[in-house]
């Protein structure tokens, strides 16, 4: 694991980095950082707790679209925006996890990639709240009745996402490391004995995928306030295939590892993107690779660990 | 007064009857050994106690209360904990933290999701306490999964005392074993049982074992009770030896 | 009359339907109940099985042509990828399976955008199957009564396939106990390749008959997937006539709730999954939750 040194040093260089590079390297900065907590909390369930979901571009497309109309309908200054816009999305997992954990397995993936697409499909035809195909657009980073303009600015914007990435992380850290995160790990090296030892495994499950959608709904509140527009490429599966990639390629289970392959991924893609138009391509063949022949991910290569249960 | 009654109790898959109206009591701190020939329904009566299954008839009573109907969980936090037929556990935990999520099963606030320092040393009280009634202190730091078979089994005996259970059921805890490690065991078990307080229903196929750590067993032959008297008594049974052909001894 | 005559029309479209889910359906539960795998990539699959058959009849000029060929194009692509790569996972678990599936969805789909372009492509039908037929006085395409008729062909052939030839018996006994078929001298890796080369070929000849209808485009395999999914898990993993059974269900909700409740279309196919889900876990015929 890294240790609270290591990721100190990270935190302090991530602060000061938007000071000493090019704006254009601040966006995508923010980009990463977004995509970063975005599949982070994926992590809590795939590598924590094993629910593979290939869904999880709803959480991000609900938070996007929830933020957006905040943003643009109300006064709400654009931090209590996007935070209130996580709440809903995990208020709104509750439901659709009580559904998905009827079934397990593949039953349970399949059933979350449904929902996915179904709220897709919803973004389609909701034209008043979601301005259908062509989503939303110029929603503002309100400031509120404080004068918070700071956020306004680019650099302004890029401290809000880091500080919302350190504590979503420390309240990651935590939770995996407390009871509630034990049981969890029990669900995912032998759900039937978790079971058996008296744990209601299903409320455990519950549980961790409305906060896993509350966090994912954080990063598209965040992206919707941060490129100013939504649309439905944010529910779209290909998303929720990105974001689990991520997550497997920087290393499942580590809350850390999935943060490094969100980065990875926007560096391949910007790198790649210029030489070639099919880069998604290289993207899947890396992808099959990594679970193929590093299953323990890039940050499992960094600190010479063994897989885990989740891959 | 009997801890764990059963009236009656019967389950019937289809057109099988795999439980037959059985009924037994089970005395409070005593060692019960379940046995019979394959198919007898052993295995299908522990479902039925802990709740994987429920009875197509019949009553089950723990310490007065009803059990009839309750989901598996809920069973298990009225004090049965099982063990299994199949080794399960937790391979890539070590074995002390295997003892200490079953011990934490029992805490009010098992769920918490923040802090836990109390909440995992009271459980990791209860799980090393087990780990030391089972001999396991010394494996304690290794994973469970590189365990030798007859230590799992043992671990598993360990997950469900930590549960401090006021009834534990083990399903062939000697499964699998070899004759060696099979004797290792049953010596542990027996001293583990004669520090008393503690009440067990025991299903095992092996004579020798039934007869070292049981008090009362009861028999079992195509899903009915055939005999539930001392083990001297048992043994010398007709009805038990054509039961199992050609006798016991 | 008119009622009657709007009722049979319905009533075949909906079979008609149910034929392309029973194709992807039986590939899905034939691939899982022999080897356990869950095929993410069954809709890209379906997909590749729709351009190929765009092709085949655009490099012969022949509908019948690409109805041969494509499943057997498709069904050599899922072959060859079972032996280069599925085979090395099946020490691992389940999830590998789907994750690596997964990632042949991904390139599956980049592949085909590269070979045939963004635009959705049309494949015309033969003079034979175009056209409509009035049926008590309401018009049907016959290409849907072609359709109907042989999804119903060809769940004969594979329920035939299965129990009466010696293939389909080294199938049945694999999915059962596969370490005693390779014990009696079969080389289980090639049943399980051939498997899977067959669930693929289904899923590609799926995609085949869904062309003309649909037209080929890059956003079937989402889809397809989801709609494969959904059958296999309301009509039971590993259960063939579950597949069948489900894809008829779900072939009748879907027409007749298109028309009663055109904005719900979608969410009552859910709907449905989830009935199935809440009463029956395990699916209607399942032999695994």
């Amino acid at each position: 694991m890294t240790s609270p040194r290591v990721l100190l040093v990270a935190a302090l260089v991530l602060a000061l980095l938007p000071l000493g590079l090019p704006l254009y390297a601040v966006t995508l900065l923010i980009e990463a950082l977004i995509l970063g907590l975005f599949a982070m909390s994926l992590d809590l369930m795939v590598g924590y707790t094993r629910l593979f979901s290939f869904g999880h571009a709803a959480a991000y497309g609900l938070g996007a679209y929830t933020a957006g109309n905040l943003l643009l309908h109300t006064d709400i200054p654009v931090v209590f925006a996007v935070l209130l816009a996580g709440v809903f999305s995990g208020v709104v997992a509750i439901g659709v996890a009580w559904v998905c954990t009827l079934a397990t397995g593949v039953s349970f993936s399949m059933l979350t990639l449904a929902f996915a697409q179904l709220l897709y499909a919803i973004a389609f035809k909701w034209t008043p709240v979601t301005g259908a195909s062509d989503g939303l657009a110029g929603i503002p980073r309100t400031p509120g009745p404080f004068g918070l303009v700071v956020f306004q600015s680019k650099i302004g914007f890029y401290y809000l996402v880091l500080g919302c990435l350190i504590a979503a992380f420390m309240f990651c850290r935590s939770l995996v490391a407390s009871p509630f995160g034990a049981v969890l790990r029990g669900i995912r090296e032998n759900e039937a004995k978790t079971r058996s030892l008296g744990y209601n495994t299903r409320h455990y499950k519950i549980a961790v995928v409305a906060i896993a959608y509350a966090l994912g709904g954080l990063a598209g509140a965040l992206y919707a306030a941060f490129a100013g527009f939504t649309n439905t490429e944010l529910l779209f599966w290909l998303l929720s295939g990105q974001v689990l990639i991520m997550v497997i390629v920087g290393g499942a289970g580590t809350l850390v590892g999935p943060i490094i392959g969100a980065i990875f991924f926007l560096l391949v893609q910007q790198y790649l993107s210029t030489y070639t138009d099919s880069w998604a391509l290289f993207f899947g063949l890396i992808f099959i690779g990594f679970v193929l022949f590093i299953p323990q991910g890039l940050l499992g290569l960094m600190t010479g660990r063994r897989a885990s249960g989740a891959a | 007064m009997a801890l764990l009654e059963l009236v009656d109790v019967t389950r019937r898959f289809g057109g099988i009857i795999a439980v037959d109206a059985v009924s037994m009591r089970v005395a409070e701190g005593e060692v019960r050994a379940v046995i019979g020939p394959n198919g007898a329904g052993k295995s299908t009566l522990f479902h039925l106690i802990s709740g994987v299954l429920k009875p197509s008839a019949g009553e089950i009573r723990f310490g007065g209360d009803r059990l009839t109907g309750l989901p598996s969980h809920r069973i298990c936090q009225r004090g049965v904990s099982r063990t299994f037929q199949l080794t399960a556990l937790f391979p890539e935990m070590t074995v002390r933290e295997n003892a200490r999520i079953a011990a934490q099963a029992r805490h009010g606030r098992r769920w918490q999701p923040y802090g836990g320092g109390a909440i995992f040393g009271a459980a990791a009280r209860h799980g090393d306490a087990a780990l030391e009634r089972l001999d396991l202190t010394h494996v304690a730091h290794r994973p469970a999964g590189l365990l030798s078979h007859g230590d799992q089994r043992l671990l598993e005996v360990a997950m469900g005392l930590a549960q401090q259970p006021r009834l534990l059921l083990l399903d062939e805890p000697t499964q699998g074993l070899s004759v060696e490690e099979t004797g290792q065991a049953v010596e542990t078990l027996a001293k583990l049982f004669a520090d008393g307080g503690l009440t067990v229903l025991l299903v095992e196929h092996d004579m020798e074992v039934v007869f070292r750590l049981a008090h009362r067993i009861t028999v079992l032959h195509r899903g009915a009770v055939i005999a539930d008297d001392v083990p001297e008594a048992v043994r010398a049974n007709s009805d038990v030896q054509n039961a199992y052909l050609g006798g016991i001894d | 009359m008119d009622f009657l005559g709007f009722l049979i029309t319905q009533c075949l479209n909906a079979l008609s339907q149910a034929a392309l889910l029973f194709f992807l359906g039986a590939g899905l539960t034939l691939i899982f109940g022999i080897m356990r795998i869950v095929n993410f990539a069954h809709g890209a699959f379906f997909m590749l099985g729709a351009y190929v058959g765009y092709s085949a009849v655009q490099l012969t000029g022949s509908f019948w042509g690409a109805l041969i060929l494509a499943p057997l194009v498709v069904g050599s692509v899922g072959a060859a990828f079972e032996l280069a790569i599925l085979r090395r996972l099946y020490r691992r678990d389940g999830n590998a399976f789907l994750m690596v599936t997964f990632g042949l969805t991904l390139v599956m789909g980049e592949v085909i955008r590269l070979t045939w372009g963004v635009a959705a492509l049309n494949v015309p039908l033969p003079k034979l199957l175009s056209g409509i037929v009035f049926i008590f006085d309401e018009p049907f395409p016959i290409y849907r009564l072609f359709l109907a008729a042989s999804g119903i062909v060809v769940a004969l052939v594979i329920w035939q396939f299965l129990e009466r030839t010696r293939l389909g018996l080294l199938i049945r006994a694999t999915s059962q106990n596969a370490e005693m078929v390779h014990a009696l001298g079969t080389d289980v890796r090639l049943v399980r390749s051939a498997v899977f080369g067959i669930g693929c070929g289904l899923a590609g000849i799926g995609g085949v008959f869904a062309a003309p209808l649909v037209t080929a485009s890059l956003g079937m395999a989402p889809n397809a997937v989801i709609d494969t999914f959904v059958i296999v898990i309301i009509g039971g993993m590993g259960s063939f006539l579950g597949s069948a059974i489900a894809a008829v269900l779900v072939g009748f909700v879907q027409v007749f709730g298109t028309y009663y409740f055109p904005d719900l279309a979608l969410a009552l196919m859910y709907l449905l999954m989830l009935l199935v889900l809440v009463v029956r876990p395990g699916g209607l015929l399942g032999k695994e939750a």
